[in-house]
């Protein structure tokens, strides 16, 4: 463990939080103190809920610890059960509450309420909030619909003749990104191969719905951070096969409906069919004569496990990106993203450290991050263009409009929103670069507001003249300071001459911290103290080679 | 001043009070599931028993995971066929990030859908066994194993030879302890008597009997039992089946049905069918050191 300012993922209560509040008639009661009540903010402001999640806090406070805290959560529980009568109550604690050894889930399963409850043990300073979403959404599952299974070894009946292969959708969370507009997308990408969706969740869905899980012929794991226990137990329970691609991006959209179309025991040929009518506009988009200059950009992806295996594959296979940089805060996903990163050329990493992920862009000198809104900001710091991919989310991250990441119609929002940022940065580059040029510079009035409206003022300082002597001069001096005997290489890393610093300005700002240190570390091994202009193009021609 | 408080003034307490260590962690406890720890003396047949009394378990149609804790790992080796990597050396290839481990990684399925694990040890004189136990089962439950698992069964090393190695007993709920009639294992058996008593002062754990193995007869043992209240629980003679279906990496259920072997099968069934209908929980007694030579003498 160790102290940040902030994290990817919350305390594991966070994820059940937000499988509660994905659901409908579901009451979670946390034990609590009042502190960790702000989490409700997270949905009412991030993502714009119009209503409070379905918590109950027991909010003990200090002076409650010299007495019954226990009796505290036996209150809170027939209270909470009392004013809102869900169809399932979830009894958990809080990381705080962990400490206090009450066990609410235990208190709670032996006070008689007329609901199944179902106590969650998540620890809190092992795991975290994917996990205990999963281990949420999981236990909700296997309460509900453990009574319906079948008796082991029995074996799953085939559809009934004539009748529409249906399947769950299950995964997308409260706070999950773009979750709403996923679902909307991969029930259409369904529809086009006539599998109806038959229950969503945890987003959307009541117990009863949960209870319904098992009639559906299979399960689409949108999710599995959140969704993979939960489709395995029903695998193993119900015999539902899972159908595990997220289709993100348009060879993972057809990957998608080729395993569906095979789980379902549909005609592969559906599969063409389906793009052949719908389809996504990327693949054009990426070839098209204006997006050449795309190519080869250099990229580093980080988010959840499932959106960075994604993105690899979208920024490389469909976007024509070199990956620079790939890596997970999902150490649950890690097999996955290694795996991908070994598909693409690079040793993916496992990190929860923004600090760490900073470091690690900053030394591959992308000229695209694509993460959540922590690299966002890093990017920003570092001057480089960036499109937010993954949770956690920021407000941004849930838009009004529908702006899916699954399907055809999320294919074509990755490229608009990877391609957007680059073409602004091309912009940035062109203003800086011309921003002392006699019609851009900024006392020049915009040219289609009609002639000139001042002129300026006052005039550029003459750059210095670059003295080729009094350089010598210093380094001679340098040199009769250093000791005689063979000294190492200085310390000190050269300095810049005015004149170099100039040219160096031009060179576009996304491979400028590259340029530099390359020059310094050529100037550093022959020992040049000033870089001069030539040492600059000397280093460029060297490093060319 | 303070006041001094006499020794006297302090209430007495039970084993474990006061003390946050000795009571399990709630997170790995083991709910629904019949838990069965085997010890006895090293070398007595413990995993050959476990890996046959697993079989018979899952011959009578219930889902059973056995789990050996020894570092020499090869109790599921009659069961797997072969030697399964351990928890601990699948920890280690992800640095000990569990969450990056899946169910695949360190179950393996056996004989007759016999799930497998072998918790492993640290390396000779150092560490703690009983980290590696608790790790094991902690892995176990966060997979949701011992949920779909009617019967779990440790399979211990040797002699109660630390706390660490008696963890399992906190999971348990019946010891099953193996000796042969000699008085080398028996002592042993005195010992883990006397660990499960201290044992059961703070958890569920209680002998459920004592399985005779390599032994034609049982004087000796009857003898010892007795004296502290045990019950032989199965008998299994010294037999040349046993050994050799060891030596052909199987279970005495896969071998040629001679009488002999046959005999042996249903001594297994017996044993795994009395265990799950229940067996009557027995309070023994331990001998001190002094009282079992006095018993048993040097033979």
């Amino acid at each position: 463990m160790q102290l940040t300012l902030w994290t990817y993922e919350g305390p594991p209560h966070v994820g059940a939080m937000r499988v509660a509040t994905s659901m409908r008639d579901v009451h979670y009661v946390l034990h609590a103190p009042q502190g960790d009540t702000y989490a409700d903010l997270l949905f009412t402001m991030i993502e714009r809920h119009d209503r409070r999640p379905p918590v109950t806090y027991t909010t003990f406070q200090a002076r409650d610890l010299g007495g019954d805290t226990a009796g505290l959560v036996r209150a809170a529980v027939r209270d909470a059960y009392e004013r809102f009568r869900p169809a399932a109550l979830l009894v958990g604690e809080s990381c705080t509450a962990e400490l206090l050894q009450d066990q609410p889930g235990a208190l709670a399963q032996g006070m008689g309420i007329p609901v199944p409850v179902i106590p969650l043990e998540l620890p809190s300073y092992s795991k975290k909030e994917n996990w205990g979403a999963a281990e949420t959404f999981y236990q909700l599952v296997r309460t509900l619909c453990a009574p319906l299974a079948p008796a082991p070894g029995s074996a799953r009946l085939p559809r009934a003749t004539g009748t529409a292969p249906k399947a769950n959708l299950l995964g997308p969370t409260a706070l999950g990104f773009r979750g709403r507009d996923d679902v909307h997308e991969v029930t259409r990408l369904l529809a086009s191969l006539g599998v109806e969706v038959h229950v969503v969740a945890p987003l959307g869905a009541s117990p009863d719905d949960l209870r319904r899980l098992p009639d559906a012929d299979f399960n689409v794991c949108l999710h599995p951070e959140v969704a993979r226990s939960a489709c395995d137990w029903l695998r193993r329970t119900f015999g539902q096969p899972t159908v595990q691609t997220v289709p993100i991006g348009v060879g993972a959209t057809r990957d998608f409906l080729a395993e569906v179309a095979r789980v379902a025991g549909l005609d592969a040929s559906v599969v063409a069919d389906a793009e052949r009518r719908e389809g996504s506009r990327l693949p054009w988009y990426s070839r098209s004569v204006d997006s050449t200059y795309l190519t080869g950009k250099r990229v580093f992806v980080f988010g959840d496990g499932t959106h960075a295996a994604a993105a690899a594959r979208v920024a490389v296979e469909e976007m024509g990106f070199a990956l620079v940089g790939l890596g997970t805060y999902s150490r649950e996903m890690a097999r996955e993203v290694r795996e991908a990163g070994a598909r693409h050329g690079v040793e993916a990493f496992v990190s929860d450290d923004y600090l760490d992920v900073e470091r690690r862009i900053a030394a591959a000198a992308p000229e695209l991050v694509l993460g959540t809104q922590m690299e966002r900001h890093i990017a920003k710091r570092l001057g480089i263009p960036c499109a937010v991919i993954s949770a956690p989310i920021h407000v941004q991250d849930a838009p009004a409009r529908h702006s899916p990441q699954m399907g055809w119609e999320g294919a074509n929002v990755l490229f608009d929103t990877w391609v957007h940022p680059l073409m602004m940065g091309l912009e940035e580059h062109l203003l800086q670069m011309f921003r002392d040029d006699f019609e851009f510079h900024d006392g020049a009035a915009p040219s289609h507001l009609g002639g000139p409206a001042r002129r300026a003022t006052v005039e550029a300082p003459a750059p210095p003249e670059f003295d080729a002597h009094a350089v010598v001069a210093e380094v001679s001096i340098d040199e009769e300071d250093a000791p005689a005997d063979d000294a190492p290489a200085p310390a000190q890393p050269p300095r810049w001459s005015t004149e170099a610093e100039g040219e160096l300005r031009k060179v576009p700002f996304f491979v400028r911290g590259k340029a530099r240190r390359n020059t310094e570390t050529y100037a550093a091994d022959r020992g040049i103290v000033l870089i001069s202009l030539d040492t600059l193009y000397e280093a460029k021609a060297h490093h060319g080679r | 001043m303070a006041t001094t408080i006499s020794p006297r003034a302090l209430p007495i307490r039970e084993d474990g009070e006061g003390s946050v260590q000795v009571h399990l962690d709630p997170a790995e406890k083991i709910e629904g599931t019949l838990v069965v720890a085997v010890y006895g003396k090293g070398g007595i047949g413990k995993s050959t028993t476990s890996s046959n009394l697993s079989a018979a378990l899952a011959t009578l149609g219930k889902r059973v995971l056995q789990i050996g804790c020894d570092p020499k790992h090869d109790s599921t080796f009659t069961l797997t066929k072969r030697m399964v990597p351990t928890v601990i050396d699948v920890l280690e290839t992800v640095e000990f990030h569990s969450e990056e481990l899946r169910v695949d990684d360190f179950v393996y399925t056996g004989y007759r859908g016999v799930l497998c694990v072998e918790a492993g040890g640290p390396p000779a004189g150092t560490g703690c066994g009983g980290y590696v136990v608790g790790q094991t089962v902690k892995l176990l439950k966060e997979h949701h194993l011992l949920e779909d698992t009617d019967v779990v069964i440790f399979d211990v090393l040797g002699d109660v030879v630390c706390g660490g190695f008696a963890a399992p007993l906190q999971h348990a709920h019946r010891a099953l302890i193996v000796t042969a009639n000699d008085f080398d294992s028996i002592f042993a058996m005195n010992r883990i008597v006397a660990a499960i008593k201290a044992k059961a002062k703070n958890y569920r754990v209680r002998v459920g009997g004592v399985i005779a193995n390599r032994s034609r007869d049982v004087d000796q043992i009857d003898r010892f039992n007795d004296r502290v209240g045990l019950t032989l629980a199965a008998h299994f003679p010294d037999c040349d089946a046993i050994r050799r279906s060891r030596l052909k990496k199987c279970t005495i259920f896969e071998m040629e049905p001679t009488e002999e072997v046959v005999a042996i099968q249903n001594e297994y069934l017996r044993l795994a069918q009395s265990l799950i209908d229940g067996v009557d929980p027995l309070l023994p007694e331990p001998l001190k050191d002094r009282e079992i030579f006095d018993l048993l003498g040097y033979d």
